[in-house]
């Protein structure tokens, strides 16, 4: 059974940046079953936006642990709850 | 705050179902939203992004029962992510589609395929009004046959909970329902759903007394609620610790209804300031129509709406009303009440029901706290009590 | 509060205002209930306003405008106190004169309207499509009021003193001096009943607020005073119309203008600000009023979300 234990806190700035790339990167999944390579200009612009948007969620996540210094587990991994800015970790 | 536009599409006038409450007074099986109307909607919608500023947008389905239309509906929430990432808009990033259904198709491979792919950006509601009994007492099948829908409906309940786990679902009052509701909130709640949005209608339809049995039946809901603990996991609409206050003229003058900062389009591709100007929505007034696809919204027409404030409209017994807070108003049954053609003059049929529920709110909060106090749980509840929209349209 | 009350003489009566009376087919007001809204108006003590058709009443018609005390609005003929007049030309006599030309006319007319102005005492000028403004009209409007401000100033230097609606009324105001149409004024229709103001009776006859058997019933009253209408009771273009008649057919509300019709009250607001101000240059000039603000806007519905 998963386990959350509340690890810190982000700004609202920094939450509204994180929750606007999450949101992306779901638009652009949900995109990517219906566009096809047919589409090549816009297929093109999916994947590289996908891979943009991929790297930008990943380096919040690496910049705002290395501002925080949140506690970490191996079997474990971070998630932010948009209400109220609070990063939780969570283990298995 | 977050600003968000509500954009509705009237895809059909059609439903199964010929509730005995249901405002759509000019329901019919004609009137479906042909797929150019649609595209021509949203191309002129998102090609005017400097008239749409908000953060974020929902694009609303309605019927009739918007799932009789499933086709048309995939195909423009496909030509909707598709055009909102062609033209990077900014809606892109933030974006929902929502359903109010009946339920009836929600396990039709269709509806179902549909949900698989648009998962993450779904709001899908289902009405169920409570028990058996109460559901079916109005939810019936049109025809004549005065057979209820509630076995249909129930029946995909344990699906849509484990596809949308905080689904809620919304309960609307008439008169012959009041000696329902405690049994159908409680029945809702077995059910798996944890919050029950729940309101009176705003049209004038309650008998003498009406607010005493109201009254009673928040009571005895009260108590079971507490007795029986759902307040830590539940919620019921009607109990609200908002509700019942005065509210001062200049800083709490905001109206209530969102009717102008919304948008809807029927199948003819008129623009309306909410559904509820759209003719099949009015008894007796003529539609408040603010554009359309081909010329585009009329600005003048919305002027109105964005300008309306809660004392222009309201009589002075509302504006010194001690009980003011949570009376709501829905600018359409307003409209279609009023005495002339016009959305400034106050409703006022729901003010005994709201009176009542005031009173039954307050013995709902001063029981739970007094009992969290004698618990000494009462920090504890505040820090996760479950939040309940006031959601009245 | 109700104060005067609009006797339409005939169905072909002059336009005065923003409306059209397309209506050629002469029909008067029956004799016997034009005495009744004479009554009325002397009981509920509203000052009348007869409003005449071109042709000339028979003799008992006259006479019976006589019983009481009253104004004539007529086209520009024979003895009136307000004189109507549907182009730009000089007049001889001393009556104020409502000028009603579409902006193109004006645009067209602008010198014609100058002259016309030096010979009377008192111009209004009513623009009959002010509804159809673009911002392109704006920007000529702008221009023709700054030009009409310069003549009227130079008939201040020469020791006159000009009134034109358009530019001088904000001058003198310091509080709202709208129409009033349905709060501070009703219309008598030659059908015997009343209505908000003519518009109302020639757009649709069934609009009626009432009849002589019956009186006044004015529903949703309120909507027709300042205090109701949320962008107007912000608005300091104190001389603008307000004319719920537009207001009703651009915005569907009789409480809410368009925003043509804000911004053309604004501009005329400006061009009053500038010309009180150029006046003074000359010397002391209405020294009991306050300069007219520096503004931001044109349309005060812009400027909702300061609103209180």
């Amino acid at each position: 059974m998963a386990v959350k234990k509340l690890v810190g806190q982000v700004t609202p700035e920094e939450k509204n940046e994180i929750q606007t790339l999450f949101e992306r990167r779901n638009g652009l999944n949900e995109l990517a079953k219906i566009l096809t390579a047919d589409n090549a200009e816009l297929y093109e612009r999916l994947v590289k936006d996908l891979g943009e948007t991929g790297a930008k969620f990943q380096g919040w996540w690496d910049r705002m642990a290395e501002k925080y210094q949140w506690e970490s587990s191996e079997n474990g991994n971070w998630e932010i709850d948009f209400a109220t800015c609070e990063i939780y970790l969570v283990t298995v | 705050m977050n600003s968000i536009k509500n954009i509705t599409f009237i895809v059909t006038k059609d439903c199964q179902l010929a509730c005995k409450y249901c405002y759509l007074v000019g329901k019919n099986s004609k009137e479906r939203m042909p797929w150019e109307v649609a595209k021509q909607a949203i191309d002129y919608i998102l090609g005017h992004e400097e008239d749409f500023r908000e953060e974020s947008v929902v694009w609303d389905f309605i019927g009739g029962e918007p799932f009789l239309e499933i086709e048309l509906i995939d195909k423009i929430c496909d030509y909707l992510k598709t055009e909102m990432f062609r033209r990077n808009h900014h809606w892109f990033n933030s974006y929902r589609f929502s359903f109010s259904t009946n339920g009836i198709n929600y396990d039709s491979p269709k509806v179902q395929e549909f949900i698989t792919k648009n998962h993450e950006h779904l709001s899908i509601g289902i009405t169920i009004d409570g028990t058996k009994r109460k559901h079916d007492l109005n939810r019936i099948y049109k025809g004549g046959a005065e057979r209820g829908s509630y076995d249909d409906v129930v029946r995909n309940i344990p699906l849509w909970l484990k596809q949308f786990p905080h689904g809620g679902t919304k309960v609307t009052i008439s008169s012959a329902d009041i000696p329902y509701i405690k049994e159908s909130v409680l029945h809702l709640f077995s059910l798996g759903i944890r919050e029950v949005h729940i309101n009176v209608v705003f049209e004038n339809v309650w008998k003498e007394d009406d607010d005493k049995l109201f009254g009673d039946q928040l009571i005895q809901l009260a108590d079971e609620i507490i007795d029986g603990g759902y307040y830590n996991d539940y919620s019921c609409s009607f109990f609200s610790e908002n509700i019942g206050k005065p509210l001062d003229r200049v800083l709490y003058n905001q109206n209530w209804c969102g009717a102008g900062m919304m948008l809807s389009v029927d199948a003819a591709g008129n623009f309306y300031p909410c559904t509820r100007f759209a003719a099949y929505s009015l008894r007796s007034k003529k539609p408040i129509i603010i554009g359309n696809v081909h010329d585009g919204i009329d600005k003048n027409k919305l002027r109105p709406f964005l300008t309306l404030d809660r004392t222009t409209q309201s009589r002075q017994e509302c504006i010194d009303c001690e009980v003011a807070s949570g009376c709501a108003w829905c600018q359409g049954e307003n409209y279609d009440a009023a005495d002339t053609a016009t959305i400034y003059q106050r409703a006022t049929a729901i003010c005994k029901m709201h009176k009542a529920r005031v009173r039954a709110n307050n013995y709902y909060w001063n029981k739970l706290y007094r009992k969290l106090e004698l618990e000494d749980m009462r920090e504890e509840f505040e820090k996760s009590k479950p939040k309940s929209n006031d959601l009245i349209c | 509060m109700l104060q005067y009350l609009i006797i339409l003489l005939d169905e072909t009566s002059t336009s005065f205002c923003h409306y059209e009376n397309t209506r050629k087919e002469r029909n008067l007001i029956p004799l016997d209930v034009l005495k009744k809204g004479i009554r009325y108006g002397m009981m509920e003590n509203l000052m009348i306003q007869f409003v005449f058709p071109k042709y000339d009443l028979p003799q008992e018609y006259k006479d019976e405008v006589e019983t009481i005390d009253h104004s004539k609005i007529k086209p520009i003929a024979d003895e009136a106190d307000v004189w109507v007049a549907d182009e730009p030309a000089k007049v001889d006599g001393n009556v104020p004169v409502v000028l009603r030309v579409s902006k193109e006319v004006l645009f067209e007319k602008e010198n014609e309207v100058v002259e016309m102005l030096k010979s009377v005492p008192r111009l209004n000028i009513v623009l009959t499509d002010v509804e159809t403004f673009t911002e392109n009209d704006f920007t000529r409007y702008k221009s023709l009021l700054e030009r009409v401000a310069a003549e009227v100033e130079r008939m201040y230097v020469d020791g006159k003193s000009p009134q034109i609606n358009l530019l001088t009324d904000r001058m003198m105001l310091s509080a709202m001096n709208n129409c009033g149409a349905g709060d501070m004024s009703v219309t008598l229709a030659p059908n015997g009943k009343f209505y908000v103001c003519p518009a109302f009776y020639y757009e649709n006859e069934e609009d009626s607020i009432g009849d002589l058997e019956h009186g006044l019933d004015i529903r949703n009253k309120q909507l027709y005073k300042l205090e109701y209408a949320p962008i107007c009771r912000h608005c300091d273009a104190y001389q603008c119309k307000r004319c719920v008649w537009l207001n009703r057919k651009t915005t569907l509300e009789v409480n809410t203008p368009s925003h043509e019709q804000c911004v053309v009250a604004h501009l005329e607001r400006n061009a009053s600000k500038e010309l009180l101000r150029n006046i003074r240059k000359h010397g002391t000039f209405l020294p009991e009023k306050e300069d007219i603000k520096e503004i931001d806007y044109l349309d005060p519905f812009d400027k909702r979300e300061t609103w209180q």
